[in-house]
């Protein structure tokens, strides 16, 4: 039983980015049951710019599951962006959870925007001035609500997806001292909290590809700037012998891996 | 692609580091987060990546713009986006 996910972040759409993606697009659905967009679609949140996702991203062949980024709502239209992603068949995820039927089994997906704070002994704690308790409760929520929606999900396969990152690993190459801007350790408990298989995110630019949590899930950084192409595809199945644990295909994303 | 401009007028103080670093972010006609600034001794150094041409050119722009007398030299790239030729098994 395998399960493909095509997975994505930060492509920050406007109109001198459309038609960029296409071509990798359009090969999609061959290679992937689904694509997963680790958030940051646009670049300021509006509704224009999520007509460019929309135009982009809409219409694949395959489910498309998203959730928001920060730039996602710099323009505070969140409402009219998800509506114009809904319109196109793209299923937006806040708290809650989608199951796809694939090929290879129950594809689970929850998922959050996800947010700052930090990661263990290095954090940002609920205590002191307002500004600082609404910021640790806002990650707490979140992680909350990906904690809950990963258990939710009645599937074979479980992937949490969020624009934050729930690790450090993934942050390597990134200034130390913005960590606590790029993701929170919450977010690993929460995924840590469930059966999880691999958990996608975007937002750090200058990390890195891989990572797991405390609880060894997998974690993979997809921002657009990390993978350096249009998407990245994993394989995702219970019968693949330790030898090819983490593999890579070596001859392209056609080759039979079993 | 590698720019330079203006000529060196000795190294711009931290400020002005700090101010061109958060016009990348702020500047709506810019609003890039990844773009990381590096002080260097003749001027400011902008690296990283965008995901268009266009991108590139409104960050010179706007910085020169804004700090006409700071030197900048810019280096950064188009994200490639092409589809991918290898795939990662995962148990």
């Amino acid at each position: 039983m395998v399960i493909r996910i095509a997975a994505v972040g930060d492509v920050h759409l406007d109109e001198d980015v459309v038609g960029r993606f296409r071509p990798a697009l359009d090969e999609l659905p061959e290679h992937a049951d689904a694509l997963l967009l680790a958030g940051d679609l646009t670049r300021h949140g509006t509704e224009a710019e999520a007509r460019c996702v929309a135009t982009e991203f809409g219409g694949l062949g395959v489910p498309v599951v998203t959730v928001l980024g920060n730039h996602d709502h710099q323009c505070d239209q969140v409402p009219q962006v998800v509506k114009v992603l809904e319109d196109a068949g793209i299923t937006v995820l806040e708290g809650d959870g989608v199951v796809l039927d694939c090929a290879g089994g129950r594809l689970g997906v929850a998922g959050v925007k996800g947010f700052g704070g930090g990661f263990a002994g290095r954090c940002a704690s609920d205590f002191g001035e307002p500004e600082m308790k609404a910021f640790v409760r806002t990650t707490t929520q979140s992680a909350d609500a990906l904690s809950a929606a990963l258990r939710g999900l009645d599937c074979d396969v479980r992937v949490a997806l969020t624009h934050y990152s729930p690790v450090p690993d993934t942050l390597a190459g990134e200034p130390l001292e913005i960590y606590p801007f790029l993701g929170s350790y919450q977010l690993g408990q929460a995924i840590d909290s469930a059966p999880t298989a691999l958990a996608l995110h975007g937002h750090a630019h200058a990390g890195t590809e891989r990572g797991t949590t405390p609880g060894g899930v997998r974690v993979r950084n997809v921002a657009h700037p990390v993978i350096k192409q249009a998407y990245s595809v994993f394989h995702l199945g219970d019968n693949l012998g330790h030898a090819q644990v983490s593999g890579v295909g070596g001859s392209g994303i056609q080759q039979s891996w079993s | 692609m590698t720019e330079h401009r203006d000529v060196a007028t000795g190294p711009p103080d931290e400020y002005v580091e700090a101010e061109v670093h958060r016009l990348l972010t702020e500047d709506p006609d810019v609003a890039e987060q990844g773009i990381t600034v590096v002080r260097r001794e003749r001027g400011l150094m902008l690296y990283g990546e965008v995901e268009s041409p266009h991108r590139r050119e409104e960050i010179l722009r706007r910085v020169a713009e804004r700090f006409p007398d700071v030197p900048i030299t810019i280096d950064i790239g188009v994200i490639r986006a092409q589809a991918p030729t290898e795939i990662e098994q995962l148990p």
